[in-house]
């Protein structure tokens, strides 16, 4: 038997120390299988297993150790220009105490890094890039690299806010996508209602010294420890794109279908001539989902073919664990497909038959389960 | 890791149980927990007839694609049908339910070739 190398877990480029979160130990103390992603040395699956930890994530309440992202706090008078005439959202969208999804692209418009922004107060925002373009996105920012400093953790599912109310009350009634500095046993940490799973929760970022008895506290009041297996099959059946397969250098905002990201009034952002040009001319390629018939996953680097004529390429595919069939994401040429229309997926291990379908492929809650309802 | 000692073993990680004139053939344990929770496999047509080391098959996890190759060459007797519906049985029970298929070998003497369970574990603990 040979395995190919997991999709998840990239090889690192050159042999480099990896890194670890404040979390590791416990980790390791829970039997989790670690994975080298983006230079961190990190959970990818607990012994219940991927599978397990994604349903936990769809019915009750899941914890993920999101360390590896980021942090850099850029602040002071300037903080606020400096950002919005380098990303392309616009901050004048939001205001402090709220969070922002947003791009910064090279001058091809193609895509650096996708970040959160946490506008903390007047003059202070935390910046989270992906843990291997935390360099660049410094370069291109400024501010202060925090990440060692403090450990993430992010609950989320549709019992996350029941879960977190016993351990941080304040966090439960925290909206979507807001920002707050709160105390946890004495202890500052920033909570922002925000996450990577399709599912309500919030995202806690904690000085690292209190980071395993804040996980400990989460696990005890019902969240089940979940790794980056489940966060990438969780993202994948929420539709959201993950820097490398759907967003990169060389794909732009508006390929992913993600022009909303784009502060199209503001007069400058870095890759924004390109950007408009695109727009003014029409994409030549578009994200689209696909689901597939049966269980066997499409997987990233398959060939798609519409039956519209449309063609491409798939960035993502799995099996959905709540569906039960084949689903992907694919960059296909304009003009894309309409969903429902027919698809062929070209696997070297023979075709798959598909459709061209709306994402996210789940909602919210969806599959939201009691968690007094013991099992069987 | 789980390996029993009435079982042969491929350095590709496969198992063969030796039953009278056929073979039963799976992944290991170990193989199991190194492909992580297993969400497809494509078991080889009955009938077909395969060369040793040649492809019998294709386990997908969540995380990966996995050829299976044939640990003795021969003819396939039968699949595990139950995998279509269950293909975690691999994970749950690699030595039990979750077998791929049987095989007769085309010359049984090359199930002596295979490791014995004691140089299989010298080989995944090295």
């Amino acid at each position: 038997m040979t395995t190919e190398p997991p999709a998840v877990a990239p090889a690192a480029s050159e042999p480099v120390p990896l890194r670890h979160s404040a979390l590791i130990e416990e980790h390791v103390s829970l039997g989790a299988k670690l994975t080298d992603f983006g230079g961190w040395e990190m959970p990818l699956s607990y012994p219940a297993g991927t599978i397990a930890e994604h349903r936990a994530c769809r019915t009750g309440a899941a914890v993920f150790d999101v360390s590896h992202l980021g942090t850099v706090r850029v602040e002071g008078p300037a903080a606020f220009d400096r950002l919005q005439q380098t990303l392309t959202n616009d901050l004048g969208r939001i205001g402090p105490g709220r969070a922002q999804y947003t791009h910064l692209l090279d001058d091809d418009g193609g895509v650096v890094d996708d970040l959160i922004v946490w506008w903390l107060d007047d003059e202070s925002f935390d910046v989270m890039p992906n843990a291997s373009n935390t360099s660049a996105v410094t370069g291109a920012l400024g501010g202060t690299d925090t990440t060692e400093q403090r450990a993430v953790v992010a609950l989320q599912g549709p019992y996350a806010r029941s879960v977190v109310r016993s351990v941080l009350p304040e966090a439960a009634d925290l909206p979507h996508f807001a920002v707050a500095s709160m105390t946890w046993r004495d202890t500052p940490c920033v909570v922002a209602g925000t996450g990577y799973t399709g599912e309500d929760g919030v995202e806690i970022a904690v000085p690292s010294g209190s980071a395993v008895p804040l996980w400990r506290a989460l696990v005890a009041a019902g969240a089940v420890p979940a790794g980056l297996g489940a966060r990438d099959t969780l993202r994948l059946e929420a539709g959201l794109p993950l820097h490398g397969h759907e967003l990169g250098r060389g794909i732009t905002p508006l390929q992913a279908g993600l022009g909303w990201v784009v502060g199209w009034d503001k007069p400058s952002f870095r890759g924004r001539e390109a950007l408009v040009a695109e727009r003014a001319r029409g994409v030549e390629r578009r994200l689209v989902g696909v689901t597939t018939v049966g269980r066997r996953p499409p997987r990233a680097g398959d060939l798609v073919e519409a039956g519209s004529g449309s063609s491409g390429v798939v960035t993502s595919g799995n099996f959905s664990p709540m569906l039960g069939h084949g689903i992907a994401l694919a960059l296909v040429s304009e003009p894309a497909p309409a969903t429902g229309t027919p698809v062929v997926v070209t696997t070297r291990r023979g075709p798959l038959t598909g459709t061209v379908a709306t994402t996210p492929f789940i909602r919210a809650g969806q599959f939201a389960s009691p968690p007094s309802t013991p099992p069987d | 890791m789980d390996t029993p000692e009435d079982l042969r073993y491929s350095t590709d990680h496969e198992w063969v149980r030796v039953a009278g004139d056929r073979v039963r053939v799976g992944i290991t344990d170990y193989a199991q927990d190194a492909l992580g929770d297993v969400v497809f496999v494509d078991v080889p047509a009955v009938g077909a007839v395969v060369e040793p080391g040649g492809p019998l098959g294709e386990v997908e996890s969540t995380k990966s694609v996995s050829e299976v190759y044939a640990p003795v060459g021969g003819e396939v007797l039968a699949v595990n049908t139950s995998l279509a519906e269950r293909p975690e049985l691999l994970n749950s029970d690699p030595y039990g339910d979750g077998w791929i298929c049987e095989l007769r070998p085309s010359d049984p003497s090359t199930v002596d070739n295979l490791l014995d369970a004691a140089a299989y574990r010298a080989l995944v603990d090295g």
